[in-house]
């Protein structure tokens, strides 16, 4: 069944073609064909052929009690009750001892993972992902995959290459400053923080404000501002007032963010290739509905490492400034002090209220203690009283 | 294109995936119906497949049996023809493991019914056995069975793909083998 190459049909789609196989419009355009060139129609003759000839194999019709056996057999089992464990026992014979093999096997892997605590969905899932080529790095674990990363690994093609997140392209570095400042202007200095940071692009995160009376007012405040601003900002708060304190710290962060990332690609090769699990295999019930669960963990992990991912990379963004604004505090003369009757009625006020206290902490002595006092007087009290009695009677003899 | 006959009458016009949902839902009828659309077949499948011909017919009988205990298990998504032919795909198979041997067709002797011709029977039997075991197999739920490339594929779960080509391969095998006779016819 040579054919010469200028044929736009393989013999093989002819074949396919007399089956009923081959795709309507092919099939269409094969018919078509079949009508002007005769090697093709050979073609089809010859496989038409091997099949005629393949219906000698005839088979003797079946003995005449055949059909007789089966309905009477069949009446039988209608009358049994359904009994999955007989029907298996018999297949079950059929395979002979490779079955009981089996059998121990199986009894002795679920012994291990019962009794050794393997868990029974994800390693399935894991080993079935494992076996694809195209995401080798789907379940490495995280640390290895951070060592693969580094700062050069580039999206690759793919799908892993699409979910990736931008690479740290540097050393990533989260700033922080802290400063105490004296205000020379407490009002104007406090109204500038929030427009300082306002115009280096950045933003108030926290603001907490003391105004007590006879004590200085503060300002504490958490500033957060694009860390390549914080210099000129710091510079700028400086200004406000007199600095008792100030610290700076840098905070590395590329090993965390690195890791971050490879563990959240991971954790999305992973979410892909159980969705094209889900949607490709078919199982059972149980098993479709744990891999959902699997899913849905992958995504919670998913979404809690993107989540810190964002955050940390804010920290590296946005410098954080914690500032601690405060007003010199001045003794002000007379300002806030009370007048002379009201000091006497205060003093009033407190020794009666002091004598009160007095009386009611006395009643609430005697009564938690008046009985055992009396108790013990009684006890030691009167013996002693007789014992001096006689002492002074004896004296008094005596003299 | 070939194939065997349809030989066993159509009593009406229900499907073989109606009527098995009837019978799984308890209908004896529907069984009875399904019985007789494909005893002819599911008998030829064992026979053709095994050298003992009262084993044939056994087989054939514990394979609507099995249907029968099993009615439970089938799921609708899989026509019924493939259930039933996997049934009997998985019989032939525990048999042949019990045996111990793959069944030898080439020293067989022709069923009686096929006397007048018992040449053109025992070459296809022979040129049959000496094709690959899967290409065999492959081939026969084609010609004999008529189910689809999708349907033995999910059979042999194997691609559709890989059953064209190797039914084409058996195909091929087959002509080659076919052309002396037909020099000498």
């Amino acid at each position: 069944m040579n054919r010469a190459t200028q044929h736009a049909f393989e013999p093989e789609e002819v074949m396919a073609y007399l089956d009923g196989e081959l795709e309507p419009r092919r099939a269409a355009a094969l018919a078509a064909h079949l009508e002007r060139c005769d090697e093709c129609r050979g073609i089809a003759a010859q496989f038409r052929q091997v099949s005629e000839r393949l219906l000698d194999f005839a088979v003797a019709t079946r003995s005449p009690n055949f059909d007789q056996a089966v309905l009477q057999a069949a009446a039988r089992v209608k009358d049994e009750p359904p009994d999955d464990a007989k029907a298996g026992g018999r297949w079950f014979a059929a395979f002979g001892p490779w079955a009981w093999v089996g059998a121990v096997a199986v009894i002795v892997v679920i012994g291990v993972i019962v009794f050794v605590g393997i868990p029974l969905v994800q390693p399935r899932f894991m080993t079935a992902v494992s076996h694809d080529a195209t995401t080798p790095m789907a379940y490495l674990p995280a640390n290895s995959l951070s060592a693969q990363a580094g700062f050069e690994q580039k999206a690759q093609g793919g799908v892993i290459g699409k979910l990736e997140a931008p690479q740290p392209s540097g050393p990533m570095i989260a700033q922080t400053a802290s400063l105490t400042i004296v205000a020379n202007n407490y009002d104007d200095a406090s109204a500038a923080l929030g427009r300082l940071t306002a115009s280096e692009g950045g933003y108030v995160q926290k603001l907490t404000s003391n105004a007590r009376t006879g004590e200085s007012r503060t300002v504490s405040a958490t500033l957060r501002v694009p860390a390549k601003q914080l210099d000129g900002f710091l510079a700028e708060l400086r200004k406000l007032g007199r600095v008792e304190q100030e610290s700076q710290a840098n905070d590395e962060v590329t090993d965390q963010y690195v890791d971050l990332q490879a563990r959240l690609k991971s954790a999305r090769a992973s979410e892909q290739r159980m969705l094209q699990l889900l949607q490709t295999r078919t199982g059972k019930l149980e098993d479709v509905l744990d891999a959902e669960r699997e899913l849905a963990r992958i995504r919670g992990e998913i979404e809690s490492m993107e989540g810190q991912r964002v955050l940390l990379a804010h920290r590296v963004d946005y410098a954080t400034v914690e500032v601690q604004l405060r007003e010199e505090y001045r003794e002000q003369l007379g300002a806030g002090r009370s007048s002379a009757i009201t000091q006497i009625r205060n003093a009033a006020v407190d020794g009666f209220g002091n004598l009160e206290d007095g009386v009611i902490g006395v009643l609430l002595f005697l009564l938690d203690y008046g009985l055992s006092i009396l108790f013990w007087s009684g006890i030691v009290g009167i013996p002693a009283w007789f014992a001096w009695r006689q002492f002074r009677l004896r004296r008094t003899s005596g003299k | 294109m070939m194939g065997v006959a349809c030989s066993y009458g159509l009593r009406n016009m229900t499907t073989d995936d109606q009527l098995a949902i009837e019978f799984q839902q308890g209908s004896r009828e529907a069984f009875r119906e399904l019985f007789e659309r494909y005893r002819e077949p599911v008998y030829g499948f064992f026979r053709r497949r095994l050298e003992n011909p009262a084993r044939a017919e056994e087989l054939a009988q514990e394979c609507f049996l099995a249907l029968l205990r099993n009615e439970a298990r089938y799921e609708p998504r899989a026509s019924f023809r493939s259930y039933l032919y996997g049934i009997a795909i998985h019989m032939v198979s525990a048999e042949r493991r019990k045996s111990g041997r793959e069944i030898e067709l080439n020293d067989k002797t022709p069923d009686p019914a096929t006397d007048e011709n018992v040449d053109a029977a025992l070459w296809v039997r022979r040129a049959l056995d000496q094709l690959e075991k899967d290409d065999r197999e492959i081939l026969m739920l084609r010609e004999y069975e008529q189910l689809s490339y999708a349907e033995i594929a999910g059979l042999l779960r194997m691609p559709v793909n890989t059953v064209r080509s190797r039914l084409f391969r058996a195909r091929i095998a087959l002509k080659e083998q076919l052309a002396p006779v037909q020099d000498k016819d």
